[in-house]
């Protein structure tokens, strides 16, 4: 495949080359404020902005767009991350006026928002196997911490939060919940993988005692690999006193297969911007939902969304509330996205997900000629790039019009390459995909610190980055203020 | 891949070399260490005047995509730090045993500190 | 598309319903199991029987046009009325072009820059974003976003203590802050063993007396806000700022990009730190959602929390943008990150920079002059009717203010709704009311009602 990302080869008035010169680079405007009925003491002296006319604008965010790789161009397999297809019309449902509404309005004036969140509720609880779920948290961080907090709130309330003070984490974890857990206090203790990738249930039951507020794990875990341990892990954990909880970054593999509510899990997130399809958005906004069994409802944020007697919704503050962990309800246009995915796909949709999604990922596999040292795995696998760089494969791989893996994560691999396609790929952008990983394997160590150079920049000097941080307009050489 | 490691100075399993050939102890980190870090972008020196136990995170050495705490091989007080790679962090790069030197701190070496042949048999 | 069931075999039915999003043909799906050795899914999943899901969700799967439609008919039961409600979410006209730009699937479908050379576009927007906010803040670093105003409080409360030479533990945050964002505030708080309190104002403005009284060494942080929650215009910040200086705590401000456009710049007022919720350009009403504005000054760039792009070169030359100082952040540094955030609030940011961007220098002033004008104007009319006063407090205010009612505000919260009209209720004889351009034309009929409700 021969592929070229868009390029605009450009000069700013300066001489410097850039592919679009920024904003303030074009026309800007400086402005004061005389006329205004305030004190001059409270009045900024002038503010200078870009000034562009609207078709400027225009024509700068459509340029913009074509230099960035995104999921409709082509495979986007980045493992943990689940880049699938964003339905178009969850958007359509998204603009709509009536969700357009104020977080302060009271109740009965809000009765639509609160039937789609308490429909959000019930759906993400059945599918969890979960009590409960509270929509608040913004993101999948948010979630674990604020998971973390209702496991704190909960060892409080039985007067062993001063002893249970340790949260366990494998080594093959997301970074998010060793710093999630540090967030809510608590110390962090790292349980290596055993010989076959998973959790080592003897160095577990070594780990685990009075001082266990937790277990945080993902399932499967970051090697796409089930742990098949789950019921004994649960019992371990339990028999402590501690509480399981579920990162729920890997869920599209099991939609409608297992639950973590039925494994043992005691708390979960939801990463529903992975899972049910809500767009990605260059980094956010995504949601971080998490649902609890029946012992711990009690502890979840304020509000939570209940059906009243005569059939209406309401907000109420759960008896022994964490309180909140966003200012509002949460990203609400997100949820509303999902909400419509989920309604959209129903239970034969959502099992249909899983199926796709692990037969891709090892349909995927089997036409990768890198070793790949764990498995069986689900929805993703973690392949080596052997003697290469991973980091530097991946930039080889670009040049294949394709974006690539997650790269050297899980460390457990040697240079991995974290791969999903996810269900959404078809086969034969499985087979485009394999055919970039052969490509790229092909390259030369020469040809590979060359690469990219079908993409919109070359390769950037990450050192000089961080050695002289640049961080707005005001700090690029040449700039005019 | 063969890394620098002269006779002349003492190391640490920590990856830190230790010179003294002066009155004070002089520390930086191996060729090793800052090949496998990559292009260190920042530095972290403790303070002079600062008194530090053995193994005590005292200095803070970051790549792009990698952190790494260096560790005080002696208990003492820091005499002097190098100034020159807080502002240019690359000559832990280009120079680790030279111009890419830490810090100095008054202490005898430590009687489990390795010697060069000891040190390139645990890189290996 | 109908999935036909390809494994005679197997007993369940599961397989017969199909997604709408995974495209592939039965018979593909046989030449990929054969590829792989297997026989059927089913046996791709390695999940012991005893925790295997064989029930239903009773979800009934729904057309494309059942479900726009079931949605369109829940939403609508959402009463209508006029809202004129702020107190931390606003809403501002968003011209047409934010959306279609920022829907641009390239923007939206996108993740996570980190193969920076395929994802110039949405890296150069950010560092955009990152700049206008540096315009607006006079503080020379800004975050490519926290998710929401009350989630950056919280960092920047965790910020102020790792900053700190000596430790401290306690925070003082404005009695008038919303009891949601301090709510949000104390979680984050919690878990680094700090503790809020509350100093009081005096109309609308801090009550310095009692700040200075309440400070001591111990307090790693101040947080003021200007709008107030109650939307006067803050006068004392310089004040506050130097009284936090000289117990060696960080000062916070809270603000939005629109207040900021007009009100003196935060960097000159002495603001270490600058929150707020930069969404009210950008997104409408959205139940909330929002986009957390951080800056900070210089001192503070390896403590700041989230993502931050920055502009470097390509090895031909180029200039080119980055994700950069990642060593802060959870993926490297895990639990000793300045903060677990990992997914933000990039499009929604993108939005805003559009917006800002639409708007221009003189747009966005403009904006800014119209919420005192506006505010002021119906403060006055709603004073001219018997019964209420208002302002409350003497101060000027910006998009909102609170008038003073003889009768119980929630009666009269309830009796305006129940004529089409939403407004706060602030007390217990306090009634709070936004104006933007996007209610200001309905004005003359909420003074009518309120007219009817109180003579």
């Amino acid at each position: 495949m021969n592929y070229r990302q868009a390029t605009w080869e450009r000069e700013t008035d300066s001489g410097e080359p850039v592919n679009e010169p920024l904003l303030s680079e074009k026309r800007t405007g400086t402005v004061s404020h005389d006329d205004v009925d305030l004190p001059d003491e409270l009045v900024r002296e002038e503010l200078t902005l870009p000034e562009p006319a609207e078709p400027e604008v225009a024509s700068h965010y459509t340029r913009l767009s074509q230099m960035n790789y995104s999921v409709e161009h082509g495979p986007y397999p980045l493992g943990s991350c689940t880049m699938k297809y964003n339905p178009k019309f969850t958007e359509d449902v998204a603009g709509l006026d009536d969700g357009a509404i104020h977080p302060d309005r009271p109740d009965e004036y809000a009765q639509g928002t609160l039937a789609v969140l308490h429909g959000l509720q019930e759906y993400l609880a059945e599918i969890g196997g979960m009590e409960t779920v509270t929509l608040q948290p913004p993101a999948g961080a948010a979630g674990e911490f604020t998971g973390l907090l209702v496991a704190r709130a909960y060892h409080r309330s039985n007067d062993e939060d001063e002893k249970r003070r340790e949260v366990i984490v494998p080594a093959s974890a997301h970074g998010t919940n060793f710093a999630s857990a540090a967030m809510a206090g608590y110390d962090v203790v790292e349980l290596p993988s055993n010989d076959d990738g998973r959790v080592p249930l003897e160095a577990l039951e070594e780990a685990v005692g009075d001082s266990t507020a937790a277990l945080m794990l993902t399932n499967p875990n970051t090697l796409g690999l089930f742990e098949r341990n789950i019921a004994d892990i649960a019992d371990v954990v339990h028999d402590a006193g501690g509480l399981l909880y579920y990162d729920g970054a890997n869920l599209n593999a099991l939609l409608g297969r297992a639950r973590p509510g039925d494994m043992g899990f005691d708390i979960m997130h939801y990463n529903v911007h992975k899972t049910f399809a809500s767009p990605h958005g260059g980094g956010g906004p995504g949601a971080g939902p998490i649902g609890v069994v029946e012992e711990l409802t009690e502890f979840l944020p304020d509000p939570h969304v209940r059906e009243a007697e005569d059939g209406s919704f309401e907000f109420y503050e759960p008896e022994e509330s964490i309180g909140k962990v966003h200012g509002f309800h949460g990203n609400w246009l997100v949820l509303l996205k999902t909400y419509a995915y989920i309604s959209r796909l129903g239970d034969g949709g959502l099992k249909d997900t899983s199926a796709m999604a692990v037969l891709n990922a090892n349909y995927l596999a089997s036409q990768v000629d890198l070793d790949i040292p764990y498995g069986p795995f689900h929805h993703e696998f973690v392949a080596s790039a052997g003697d290469v760089d991973a980091a530097e494969f991946a930039k080889g791989m670009l040049d294949e019009g394709v974006h690539p893996p997650t790269t050297k994560w899980p460390e457990i691999v040697d240079e991995a390459l974290m791969t999903e396609p996810t269900e959404a790929l078809s086969k034969e952008q499985l087979d485009v995909l394999a055919a970039a990983f052969t490509e790229t394997d092909r390259k030369t160590s020469e040809e590979l610190s060359e690469a990219p150079t079908t993409t919109a920049a070359a390769r950037i000097d990450q050192a000089s980055a961080a050695r002289n941080p640049q961080l707005s307009w005001r700090d690029v050489e040449g700039h005019d203020e | 891949m063969t890394y620098e490691t002269p006779d002349d100075l003492q190391y640490t399993d920590s990856h830190e070399w230790i010179d003294d050939r002066e009155d004070v102890l002089r520390v930086g980190i191996t060729d090793f260490a800052q090949d496998e870090l990559g292009d260190v972008v920042f530095v972290e020196l403790p303070d002079v005047g600062e008194a530090l136990d053995r193994d005590a995170a005292c200095a803070v050495v970051e790549s792009i995509k990698a952190v790494s705490d260096i560790y005080s091989p002696v208990s003492g007080t820091v005499t002097a730090t190098n100034d020159a790679v807080v502002d240019r962090p690359e000559l832990l790069n280009t120079d680790p045993y030279g111009e890419g030197w830490l810090f100095e701190i008054d202490g005898a070496v430590p009687d489990d500190a390795l010697d060069a042949d000891e040190y390139r048999e645990q890189i290996e | 598309m109908q999935r036909i069931q390809h494994d005679e075999t197997d007993q369940s039915d599961e397989l017969n319903e199909s997604s709408p999003f995974a495209p592939q043909t039965p018979q593909e799906v046989d030449t990929m199991l054969s590829a792989i050795g297997a026989d059927s899914v089913e046996e791709l999943f390695d999940v012991p029987e005893a925790v295997t899901f064989d029930g239903d969700f009773d979800i009934e799967a729904k057309s494309e046009f059942e479900v726009r439609r079931d949605i369109e008919n829940l939403l609508g039961q959402n009463a209508d009325g006029t809202e004129f409600l702020g107190r931390g979410h606003y809403d501002h006209y968003v011209p047409s072009v934010v959306d279609y730009l920022s829907l641009r699937s390239e923007f939206l479908t996108s993740y996570t820059q980190y193969q920076p050379e395929t994802t110039q576009g949405f890296l150069q927007a950010l560092f955009e974003f990152q700049s206008m906010i540096v315009e607006l803040t006079g503080l020379p670093v800004a975050n490519c976003s926290m998710y929401d105003v009350a989630t950056a409080l919280g960092e920047a409360a965790l910020l102020s203590a790792r900053v700190r030479e000596t430790s401290g533990s306690r925070i003082l945050v404005p009695e008038t802050i919303r009891s949601e964002r301090h709510s949000v505030l104390e979680n984050y708080a919690d878990g680094a063993e700090l503790t809020t309190e509350t100093y009081p104002l005096d109309e609308g403005n801090t009550d310095l007396d009692a700040l200075s009284d309440l400070i001591d060494e111990d307090v790693v942080m101040v947080y003021a806000e200007s709008p107030t929650t109650r939307g006067a215009i803050e006068e004392r910040l310089p004040e506050v700022a130097s009284l936090a200086d000289d117990h060696d705590a960080a000062f916070c401000l809270g603000s939005d990009p629109v207040a900021l456009a007009l009100l003196k710049e935060p960097a000159t007022v002495g603001a270490d730190i600058v929150i707020g919720d930069a969404s009210v350009l950008g997104l409408s009403a959205s139940h909330g959602m929002g986009l957390g504005l951080f800056a900070v000054k210089q001192a503070y760039l390896r403590q700041v929390p989230g993502r931050l792009v920055g502009a470097s070169e390509t090895a031909n030359g180029r200039r080119a943008y980055t994700l950069t100082l990642q060593t802060r952040e959870q993926h490297i540094r895990k639990e000793r990150a300045t903060s677990n955030i990992c997914t933000n609030q990039a499009w929604v940011a993108l939005r805003t920079a559009i917006h800002i961007a639409t708007l221009g220098a003189s747009g966005l002033a403009d904006l800014a002059e119209d919420c005192v004008t506006t505010a002021s104007e119906a403060a006055a009319r709603l004073d001219d009717v018997n019964g209420v006063s208002a302002p409350v407090d003497d101060r000027h205010h910006f998009r909102e203010f609170v008038a003073r009612t003889e009768r119980p505000a929630a009666d009269v919260v309830s009796e305006l709704a129940d004529r089409g009209f939403l407004v706060h209720e602030a007390g217990d004889f306090e009634i709070q009311v936004c104006v933007t351009e996007t209610n200001n034309d309905e004005v003359d009929d909420l003074v009518a009602a309120v007219r009817e409700v109180l003579e």
